[in-house]
């Protein structure tokens, strides 16, 4: 990416500038919901606007095909032809990438293979010191990550069906909002951690101190 | 906050290609130019609807933010024409990137 004011180079995986005036400066990175099913998210937040491009004939909001379809289908990495060279596990793996600030300082950094997700769509794992909750919907491709703590306590939560999930106090959670619906906590949001979909190599090469779940 | 420049939501990056540099700028390291500037334009002045006027397929993958209580949503195969988003969401200036 470019910025126009400084036309400064930036990574749009890490947020930094690379080349020019503004060398080293880093973005924030905030939490998002990087890929959900329209019908999940609009259910949960109804409220939404969705983003709108004018064209000749009206607005577009969506397209029925994905152009990089034959791309996500190939062994293909990138269109630069750089090697990888990060053999844990194949270039092509999709991965959630997920980082994390620990108190002693140093980001923590892990990848999440979504083929963990075939058996149950929630990992409770802890990254760091933190807690932390993984959602990966393996139908939709829906992925939401945060932290599982409420009120200075840290859960354990169990999937139950679409994206509910109960914890260890019986509180039934809403894994889209990170909304409790029910039980102890009901109405405790949790707190989303920055997470992407993403493919291995890419994850990797920019950050190789990457640990990888269940490895 | 650092108002000058925009906070960046590191989303979805399946796809590791096609940021565009300039060659002539910066020919002596190790960044590769595959496009040229604004090849694949950026979106500076985002349009919306509301949800209930979007035309979008039940599963259309799409990226969602929700920032201090406001919600947007992006089509993926939309910004798959774009790459980003610069957009104001909650009162904080973001770019979704895709």
């Amino acid at each position: 990416m470019y910025d126009h004011q400084t036309r400064s180079l930036w990574s749009h995986i890490t947020g930094e500038a690379l080349q020019g005036p503004l060398k080293g400066k880093q973005l924030t990175l905030l939490s998002s919901v990087p890929q959900i099913a329209w019908k999940t998210w609009q259910q949960n937040y109804p409220d939404t606007q969705v983003l709108s491009v004018p064209t000749a004939g009206g607005t577009l909001e969506g397209l029925s095909r994905d152009t990089y379809a034959d791309y996500h289908a190939s062994q293909r990495t990138g269109v630069s032809g750089t090697e990888y060279t990060d053999n844990r596990l194949p270039n092509k793996s999709l991965v959630i990438g997920v980082q994390l600030q620990a108190k002693a300082g140093n980001t923590q950094f892990r990848a999440y293979p979504i083929t963990h997700f075939t058996e149950t769509a929630v990992i409770n794992d802890t990254l760091g010191d933190v807690p932390l909750l993984i959602f990966h919907d393996k139908m939709s491709f829906a992925t939401t990550v945060f932290k599982r703590v409420a009120e200075d306590r840290s859960l354990t939560f169990k999937h139950e069906t679409d994206y509910f999930a109960r914890d260890n106090s019986g509180t039934e959670w809403n894994l889209i909002t990170g909304e409790a619906t029910s039980g102890k906590y009901n109405r405790t949001r949790l707190e989303r951690v920055p997470a992407v979909n993403i493919y291995w190599f890419a994850w990797a090469r920019y950050y190789p101190q990457t640990t990888i779940y269940g490895q | 906050m650092k108002n000058y420049m925009p906070i960046l939501i590191l989303l979805l990056a399946t796809i590791s290609c096609a940021t565009a540099e300039e060659q002539q700028d910066y020919s002596n390291d190790e960044i590769r130019t595959l496009l040229p500037y604004d090849a694949i334009p950026a979106i500076t002045d985002p349009q919306f609807v509301p949800a209930s006027a979007a035309k979008l397929e039940a599963d259309a993958p799409v990226i969602g933010v929700n920032l201090n209580d406001e919600s947007h949503a992006y089509s993926l195969y939309l910004l798959n024409g774009h790459e980003i988003v610069n957009d104001v969401v909650g009162g904080l200036n973001i770019a979704t990137t895709w």
